[in-house]
């Protein structure tokens, strides 16, 4: 039930209510039904929601350094060309893990182009 | 670190290219109970197999150190993503991590190198004898063949059971249904049935495959070790996903049993599944359901259940000459409460199946075992399948034990009886004795033949019931030590020829003046 709040939460935000006012009626409406103590579960629902929304929206593009943000931007610029994919929003983050080069993902598309995945392969294949 | 592995390492990273992919994803929302939520791939399709990045985030070392491949199953396509079952350790998947898609539905590995082995049910290897060099795979989901392409089932499975070969018998592509309380003896049955096929030629042999749903370890290790010391694992292949295993393994266990039995079939050979047990599966697959919220139905089972068992037993069959000739015979158990034959699961995989093997537990207890009510036992497509010696010789046991049923409530009245009632009871229980036998000591078609001529012959009336079974199994001894010749001719013509009988019947004359005693206390 909470998850068909926050999906009701979600479309009054779409269609133009201020967030304020969507949970003022999403929060007058629980009132009236007794349902208020669904709150927080609506509000965890919610951020998922938005967060699934993000994820369709934009794709994000990892590096293992902040140096590497031009290059990289470069490189999954091409790729998404070649993928087809136009017209999305890159948000840019740091995961040190990677080693070295670049991770694009979002959109359903996962394109790692990094040195970890690279290292990985070459330590399977020669360990196998 | 050895020169090789550098040398190895250099040589890789020599041939090294780097391919840049785009890959079909999504992200895990949530996890539990064996059951993830996955935002994200679109594309994916039903039974596709995903595979986890345990991987992510982790740094180089760890992500070394720790590499373990986790797949999961796709079971459900929703609106915004998909619901899959983790085919593999729950623990090393966690909310927000990728999850890739690989384009190709569930596949089991099928071959002769799987003979002798067990497997669990993604066909992996589970008795550290090392991985499958060059398997082929099989869809674990494939449609069952279409009616042009069957036979009718005309070729006998033996399963060395005398009440079971002589009246319910089983072809080879059939369904056969075992059904009875715990602790009756369906597993003996199925396990005896696998022994009895090293009284087959090697050609004509089938392969077997014991498929062990939600069973207890040490039950399959005790199985697999009787199989071995009986000689008949080399022809058999075990598929274990144990009590202990998740849902969705104990659910794509038979599955995967049949896909390996396929590989067989298609080559032309006979194959021989053993389902122990379906409601256990079952079972597995209403807790898989809820947990995907899928609708519950009857017993909370999901609505698809009778499709479940009936899509996995429809793939037995009997193919045509022209598709090679090759069959899959199954052996289903489900497992009753109390004796009650009109549950659920009971009465869907009763009319699925082509006829059912009933044990009773007050047989069991009362000593009879095999613990087999013929009463209610039936076989729908056998009795076609069945060889004509063994016709001849196994018409009048069904209606005789049911009269004996009828008059047994009277035996304690024994004093007062007519005599055409007490022989009639007499007779009865000497074929009762005659029906028994040990666990894991299956008799081969021609002893058996050749027990229940002399049976119908009276050869026992003479026998105080307590030494029947010593008799029985003396004489079909002596018969194949003596008569060896007689006792092959009609294993192999699967007829009962005049001289045969005759030969029988020198046999019987001869056992009962070179073994008096046990006429001794003749009443």
């Amino acid at each position: 039930m909470h998850e068909a709040y926050a999906m009701a939460l979600w479309q009054l935000i779409e269609r133009g209510e201020t967030p304020h006012q969507a949970v003022v009626m999403v929060k007058k409406n629980l009132d009236l039904k007794g349902r208020t103590a669904i709150l927080p579960k609506v509000a965890r629902a919610f951020e998922k929601i938005a967060a699934r929304e993000i994820r369709k929206r934009t794709m994000q593009l990892t590096v293992a350094r902040i140096g590497d943000f031009e290059k990289a931007l470069r490189g999954a610029k091409e790729a998404l060309l070649e993928a087809g994919i136009r017209e999305i929003d890159l948000v840019e983050s740091i995961d040190e893990s990677l080693v070295g080069g670049w991770r694009l993902e979002g959109h359903d598309t996962l394109i790692d182009n990094s040195w970890k995945k690279s290292l990985l392969t070459i330590y399977n294949r020669a360990t196998q | 670190m050895q020169t090789s592995i550098i040398e190895k390492i250099i040589k890789e990273i020599d041939g090294y290219t780097s391919a840049q992919q785009t890959e079909h994803v999504g992200t895990v929302t949530a996890v539990g109970d064996g059951v993830v939520a996955i935002d994200g791939l679109s594309k994916a399709v039903m039974s596709e197999v995903v595979e986890f990045e345990t991987t992510h985030r982790k740094s180089l070392e760890g992500a070394m150190q720790s590499q373990h491949t986790v797949f999961g199953l796709i079971l459900n396509l929703e609106e915004d993503g998909v619901r899959a079952a983790i085919l593999g350790d729950t623990a090393l998947v966690a909310e927000g991590m990728t999850v890739r898609s690989t384009g190709h539905v569930l596949s089991v590995p099928s071959g002769e190198e799987l003979l002798g082995r067990v497997v669990n049910a993604l066909g992996e290897p589970q008795d550290a004898k090392g991985p499958f060099k060059n398997p082929t795979m099989m869809p674990v989901e494939r449609e069952a063949s279409g009616v042009i392409y069957r036979k009718g089932v005309s070729v006998p499975l033996a399963t060395g059971i005398v009440s079971i070969d002589a009246m319910i018998p089983i072809g080879r592509g059939q369904r056969e249904l075992i059904i009875g309380d715990r602790a009756t003896g369906k597993t003996t049955v199925a396990v005896d049935t696998i022994i009895n096929q090293l009284h087959e030629p090697e050609a004509k042999r089938p392969i077997c495959i014991y498929v062990a749903i939600g069973q207890k370890e040490s039950k399959t290790a005790r199985i697999v070790e009787q199989l071995r010391s009986a000689g008949a694992l080399s022809y058999t292949i075990v598929v274990d996903a144990p009590a202990s295993a998740p849902a969705a393994l104990q659910y794509l266990a038979p599955f995967a049993g049949v896909a390996i039995g396929e590989y067989f079939m298609d080559a032309g050979k006979d194959v021989l599944v053993i389902y122990d047990d379906l409601s256990k599966q079952a079972v597995a697959y209403r807790e898989l359901s809820l947990l995907l919220r899928r609708p519950p139905g009857r017993e909370a089972y999901p609505g698809d259940i009778f499709y479940l068992h009936s899509r996995l037993l429809e793939r037995a069959c009997r193919m045509s000459d022209e598709k090679g000739g090759g069959s899959i015979t199954a052996l289903p158990i489900i497992e009753t409460q109390d004796g009650d034959v009109s549950g659920y699961i009971p009465t869907n995989v009763i009319s699925i199946t082509d006829g059912q093997i009933f044990l009773d537990s007050s047989l069991f207890n009362k000593g009879v075992r095999p613990a087999i009510d013929v009463g209610i036992s039936v076989s729908r497509v056998g009795s076609s399948a069945q060889t004509k010696a063994m016709k001849g010789v196994a018409g009048g046991i069904k209606l005789e034990l049911a009269q004996f049923r009828d008059l047994e409530a009277f035996m304690q009245f024994a004093q007062d009886l007519d005599k055409a009632t007490a022989d009639r009871i007499a007779s009865g229980q000497r074929m009762v004795e005659l029906l028994k036998q040990k666990n894991g000591e299956p008799i081969p078609l021609e002893r058996q033949v050749a027990i229940l001529f002399a049976a119908n012959a009276k050869f026992f009336a003479d026998v105080s019931i307590g030494k029947v079974r010593e008799t029985a199994s003396q004489f079909a001894h002596y018969t194949d030590d003596q008569h060896p010749m007689m006792l092959r001719s009609i294993k192999e013509s699967g007829m009962l020829s005049e001289d045969a009988k005759k030969e029988l019947c020198t046999s019987m004359d001869e056992f009962r003046l070179s073994h008096k005693e046990l006429f001794a206390d003749v009443k």
